[in-house]
């Protein structure tokens, strides 16, 4: 199988300026901190987003962390990319919020024994490559929101920052705090789970036969 | 010994990110080449992973920077921070 199975993956470093920028605020100029944090809105708002599965909720979540962030820069001590320090103040203020919006359906940390468990992946006929001019479509992004929303939390987390924020497997583990090895083996259980929810959707929707009908190919042969 | 299908499930995911050895992927290559179902488990996580990783699948919400540089104006010009 000639296949390129490599993902490109960014990974932001913080510039040389950033440290400047923290000197600057702390020493008063506090006007500039939408300028350290420009680079980290969506970063947090996605962190935020991965724990409360609403919208509105994690926009309000995001920028009550970013201020929070700016209470407490005195605190941050270079010891982790700056933006790791914004995503663990999100996550956190993320789960207060749950805890205090939905006190009843707050989901336990405690998913080690779905975790453990052996995950056999549903038996489904071809999925060939998806072009990315489908997310132009609503109804296609829904599809994706909505099987991330169904993902237990602590898959979910994981495959946000891996894979939505192109996070690595060390960053990742350092912000949830586990092992490289649990991010590696949530990071798989939550792909295998948004795989096959989301192939049968998309088929049965015809979103992507649609498309590609319309330009004379066929996406599964 | 040929890789099985249950032993390339656990595999996938360093799979798609290129962090099996060159021996493994072998294996795997070499498994999916005969199986219709494992490289329909590849291809779709594949593609998963390449449609959320599209900055477009999750987007900031419409003027989350406007909003948020207007509440740190208000909460820096208040001195409540």
């Amino acid at each position: 199988m000639a296949k390129t199975a490599t993902i490109e993956r960014a990974h932001g470093q913080p510039g040389p300026e950033e440290s400047e920028l923290i000197r600057r605020i702390l020493a008063g100029e506090r006007e500039l901190y939408y300028a350290l944090i420009e680079p980290y809105q969506r970063m947090t708002y996605l962190s935020a987003l991965a724990v409360l599965r609403n919208e509105a909720d994690a926009e309000d979540c995001a920028q009550e962390a970013l201020l929070k962030g700016l209470r407490h820069l005195k605190d941050f001590r270079g010891e982790s990319k700056f933006g790791s320090w914004l995503v663990r103040i999100t996550l956190n203020e993320a789960k207060m919020k749950v805890r205090k919006l939905r006190p009843g359906q707050y989901e336990s940390l405690d998913e080690a024994d779905s975790e453990d468990s052996e995950y056999v992946p549903r038996i489904l006929s071809d999925w060939r490559e998806i072009p990315s001019e489908a997310l132009e479509r609503k109804e296609v992004r829904e599809v994706l929101h909505n099987a991330m929303q169904r993902l237990p939390k602590i898959y979910r987390e994981v495959f946000f920052l891996r894979d939505v924020q192109n996070q690595d497997i060390a960053t990742t583990a350092q912000i949830l705090d586990v092992t490289e090895m649990v991010v590696k083996t949530r990071l798989l259980r939550a792909r295998l789970q948004m795989r096959d929810m989301i192939a049968p959707l998309l088929k049965q929707s015809n979103v992507f036969s649609r498309l590609l009908f319309r330009k004379g190919a066929n996406p599964w042969r | 010994m040929a890789l099985t299908c249950k032993e390339l499930w656990s595999e996938v995911s360093n799979y798609i990110d290129g962090s099996v050895s060159a021996e493994i992927r072998d294996e795997i290559e070499r498994h999916l080449a005969q199986c219709r179902h494992c490289t329909a488990l590849i291809d779709g996580v594949h593609n998963v992973v390449v449609l959320v990783a599209d900055g477009r699948t999750f987007e900031l919400p419409t003027g989350f920077s406007e909003r948020l540089r207007e509440r740190l104006k208000l909460e820096v010009q208040h001195g409540s921070l």
